[in-house]
């Protein structure tokens, strides 16, 4: 590359990106030493380069703190990975499995189909239901006014029990709940919501209620993190209840 | 650069079933945290709206993560970043083709009339030069995009699939273009 010319727009921001080769970088300076016309040059190259990342700065982009507590919840609920078994143990497991199912045939009654309805879910399925949330910060969370649970559309309540299994399940047996709630702000999504039994005693949805007031109130004094609310609540509500009202069974002003 | 310092050579590999590996998770979410808004940008900038944006960022840490956790390459692991975000968006923009409701999404990126975001910027320049990087060809806006973000031209060539070469004529070229709109 011979320098006696000019140097290209290409070739002045190669080298101010540091793609040259040594020997070239220094040709080419070499030539900006004695060339007025191509220093200007770079200098209005590099100039737009700034003004580009001046303009790109103030562009605003959405808080990252909602998204990063849903990857966290996600990555924990990914699965183990498969350890990694020798082929003399598999052997071993298969012959194992095979006494079983043996046993099996022999103790247990003939087939039943199996009854949904009567399946409690206390805790959502994490591969079903994930939690999922909105993009919103403290302020308008703690400034929603209604902070109430949306009625969740009928449409969108039977797919979540075709999702879970009970594709014949009678909306009054089940409230379909956001896992997180909207007003901690989770999201309308098919990922938040599973079916809460009315028939589960213990953790039921009352309880839930009330761990979510909790956290919500929490959050709007400053004493959580929005984000550590959302992951808590999805990774799992009840372990929460229990750390955030210092109880291993709910309370009774929360039983109804 | 950090990602290189954060690398450990060997990962231990999880044997029981509950037991998780809490370090990599770490190690996800802090790149995560490095890397979400710069993915976040060049997503935006190759014409994708911000929900579907953010999804696809979602599955790009997952992946990472498999990826960690199988003990595959740690070798630049900011261009497998750019590289799986940019092959979900070309996914992602197949899928809303198709899918009419979601076309108004699509093509957000291309209209060179400043958005009312834009109208409330400091400067007259920076709306001139953000509605002349709008209007770049999309593979010059593309090329662009990740250099703004800090990607080697090599990098840049690995995720687009382009030579060397062409990622630096393309930069040439909207630099040359992006010069003439601040002089104006």
């Amino acid at each position: 590359m011979s320098y006696e010319k000019h140097p290209s727009d290409e070739q002045l921001i190669l080298d101010l990106d540091g793609e040259l080769s040594a020997r070239q970088s220094r040709r080419l300076r070499a030539h900006l030493e004695s060339c007025w016309t191509c220093r200007t040059r770079r200098q209005e190259l590099e100039n737009s380069i700034a003004e580009l990342i001046r303009a790109r700065r103030d562009e605003e982009l959405p808080s990252a703190d909602g998204p990063q507590a849903l990857l966290k919840a996600r990555l924990d609920q990914l699965p183990a990975p498969p350890p990694r078994i020798p082929i003399w143990a598999l052997a071993g497991a298969a012959t194992a499995l095979i006494a079983l199912a043996i046993l099996a045939i022999r103790v247990l009654p003939s087939r039943r189909p199996v009854v949904h309805q009567a399946a409690i879910f206390s805790i959502p399925d994490s591969r079903l239901t994930p939690g999922a949330a909105v993009l919103l910060n403290r302020r308008s969370v703690c400034s929603a006014e209604n902070t109430k649970n949306k009625t969740v559309p009928v449409a969108l309540q039977r797919q979540v029990f075709a999702n879970y299994g009970i594709p014949g399940a009678e909306p009054r047996e089940y409230e379909v709940d956001y896992l997180i709630t909207p007003a901690l702000g989770g999201a309308d999504d098919i990922h938040n919501l599973w079916p809460q039994s009315h028939s589960a005693t213990v953790w039921n949805a009352e309880v839930k209620d009330a761990l979510e007031d909790r956290l919500r109130q929490m959050v709007c004094e400053g004493q959580l993190d929005l984000s550590e609310a959302q992951r808590e609540i999805a990774v799992n509500w009840v372990a929460a209840y229990k750390k955030y009202f210092h109880t291993d069974a709910p309370l009774p002003q929360h039983r109804q | 650069m950090s990602i290189e310092r954060t690398a450990p050579a060997i990962l231990p590999v999880s044997t029981a079933g509950p037991s998780r590996d809490t370090r990599l998770e770490a190690e996800v979410v802090d790149l995560f945290d490095q890397f979400r808004d710069r993915l976040l940008r060049y997503l935006l900038a190759f014409g994708l709206a911000i929900p579907d944006a953010e999804e696809i960022i979602q599955e790009v840490f997952l992946s990472l993560f498999r990826h960690l956790q199988r003990g595959k390459s740690r070798a630049n692991l900011r261009a497998w970043l750019f590289r799986v975000a940019h092959n979900q968006a070309l996914k992602r923009r197949q899928r809303n083709r198709r899918d009419p409701e979601s076309l108004a999404a699509d093509g957000i990126a291309v209209d060179p009339t400043p958005n009312p975001e834009d109208q409330a910027l400091s400067t007259q320049t920076h709306r001139r030069l953000l509605a002349v990087v709008r209007a770049l060809p999309e593979q010059d806006r593309r090329c662009l995009a990740l250099r703004t973000e800090g990607l080697r031209y090599r990098e840049i060539a690995g995720v687009l699939d382009m030579s060397l070469g062409a990622v630096s004529i393309s930069i040439a070229r909207s630099l040359a273009r992006l010069t003439r709109a601040t002089e104006r």
